[in-house]
């Protein structure tokens, strides 16, 4: 389990990664409403939705400490 | 300087020109534009495979690689007469010339052919969440482990990634040299564990933009790389130098018929429209206001058209291209904006509607071109980070 930096929620790693469909030519897809995750200095981010992920990427360093990866 | 076609030049436009019609039907045309959105299907393949028997594709790559070692005017003819009818044929924007000036032969041999016949499409992976204009910022990393590397990010806006079969991607092989310094190049299947795609639905995307629209793409991705483990010859150019391999790439892929296209396509539809349109006994053709629009906008296209061929001269000459693909790449986008503006102002509210909207004009084309438009001043290297590169490498001015 990661937490979000943001808002501190648990965030289940792998249902953020959940395979929900493939692409043609055999990438997975996920779902675009499922939490998302952002890499920043060379460790994965977990967030609970778009609007935690976005004020973490407006700033990062405020947000660093408060959750893992 | 000549400015005139050769009467082979024209005899070529006129065979291909002959072939559109026979062609390049309606439905092939609906399947072709779809593409955009889902990549290519059957009945474009079958198209294309026809152009590619008359040599048509990949015109001026070398022959040893599937191309013909012919002209790029020639090629350029080709394209721009393809294009109109939405099928870009041209290898502008395919990752293709870049392979070609700074891959290994091994790679050479393996994708020119292959995207030459279509069986190869990149998506560009460049852009990440917070390295856009400045790109070199960009965060994802690739590291070292044996005869492999270890990929580690995420980009935005991989628009055809839900579709290619390849991405072309930059990510950081030195994190503590210079920020230009530190970044390498690598090409590699879509279908690589680790790779994740997740859609980003654009203002096209609802409803679904008709055919014609020059900026239709509906759907763009957020792609994901956690732990992508490729073989180091999976880099293209030389470890740390991805940055000018990069740029050197994007600039080439800016010459070709298809982007100039892409912008003055409606300066042609409305000319056919107001021409072919009659209201109340009358042609709109015949209203000065609308013909002094026209005109003008008109004349902006030919300096588009103008300027792609002086890039295509220079490259074709093999002189040295440094700011006319960048000044190309804020002319045409400019245009399109003010001519799609001066189309709706011509067409009044119904401008405004949409596809499946009753009243909207031609299915919505002009209003659907009119919100894409700004896409193009934004994608491929934006107009403002352009007008730094004329300031450049153009006037001689610093780094900003
Ligand atoms: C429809 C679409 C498709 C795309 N497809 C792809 C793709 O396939 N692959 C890919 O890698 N990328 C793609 N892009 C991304 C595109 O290249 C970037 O959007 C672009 O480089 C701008 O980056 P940004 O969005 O992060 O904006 P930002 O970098 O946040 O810039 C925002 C605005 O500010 C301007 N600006 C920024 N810095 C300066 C400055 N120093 N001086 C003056 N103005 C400045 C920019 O020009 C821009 O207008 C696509 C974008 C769109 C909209």
């Amino acid at each position: 389990m990661a937490k979000d930096p943001v808002c501190g929620k648990d965030i289940d790693e792998e249902e953020a990664r959940q395979q929900t469909g493939q692409t043609r030519f055999g990438a997975a897809e996920v779902d675009p409403q499922k939490g998302t995750r952002r890499f920043h200095n060379g460790t994965w981010f977990y967030f609970c939705g778009l609007e935690c992920r976005s004020k973490f990427m407006a700033s990062p360093d405020s947000f660093i400490g408060a959750g893992s990866s | 300087m000549d400015f005139a076609f050769t009467p082979e030049q024209e005899q070529l436009r006129q065979e291909v020109r002959d072939f559109i019609a026979e062609n390049v039907t309606d439905s092939v045309r609906a399947e072709v534009e779809d593409a955009m959105d889902e990549g290519h299907g059957e009945e474009y393949m079958k198209l294309r495979a026809k152009i590619a028997e008359r040599g048509w594709i990949g015109i001026s790559f070398p022959k040893e690689y599937g191309g013909q070692d012919g002209s790029r005017i020639d090629q350029y003819i080709v394209e721009e007469e393809l294009a109109r009818v939405g099928v870009n044929v041209g290898l502008s924007g395919s990752g293709g010339p870049a392979i070609l000036a700074a891959g290994t032969e091994e790679q050479k041999q393996y994708f020119i052919p292959r995207l030459i016949r279509g069986e190869v499409t990149f998506a560009l992976g460049f852009t990440e969440p917070q390295a856009g204009a400045d790109l070199a910022g960009l965060q994802t990393r690739a590291v070292r482990d044996g005869d492999d590397y270890i990929i580690n990010g995420q980009k935005m806006y991989t628009s055809s990634a839900h579709y290619a079969t390849h991405i072309y991607m930059m990510a950081r092989t030195d994190p503590d040299a210079p920020k230009h310094k530190g970044i390498s190049i690598f090409l590699f299947p879509m279908d690589t564990p680790g790779v994740t795609v997740r859609p980003l639905w654009t203002i096209q995307n609802d409803p679904p933009a008709p055919m014609g629209t020059t900026y239709g793409m509906g759907r763009t991705n957020e792609t994901f790389f956690e732990d992508v483990r490729v073989p180091a010859s999976s880099m293209l150019g030389e470890e740390n130098m991805g940055w000018y391999v990069g740029a050197m790439g994007l600039n080439l892929d800016r010459v070709g018929a298809s982007r100039y296209l892409i912008s003055v396509r409606r300066d042609e539809d409305i000319v056919n429209w107001v021409k072919e349109n009659e209201f109340d006994g009358h042609s709109p053709s015949e209203d000065p206001e609308v013909r002094d629009r026209i005109a003008e906008m008109w004349i902006e296209a030919q300096v588009c058209r103008l300027m792609t061929l002086r890039s295509m001269s220079i490259v074709e000459h093999g002189g040295n291209f440094t700011y006319e693909g960048s000044a190309e790449k804020v002319w045409a986008p400019e245009h399109g904006v003010r001519t799609t503006e001066g189309i709706s102002q011509i067409l009044g509210p119904y401008a405004q509607l949409l596809n499946g909207s009753i009243g909207a004009v031609e299915d919505g084309v002009f209003a659907h071109n009119l919100m894409g438009s700004f896409q193009s001043g934004i994608n491929h290297g934006s107009v403002q980070v352009m007008r730094d590169q004329v300031a450049r490498r153009g006037l001689g001015m610093p780094r900003g």
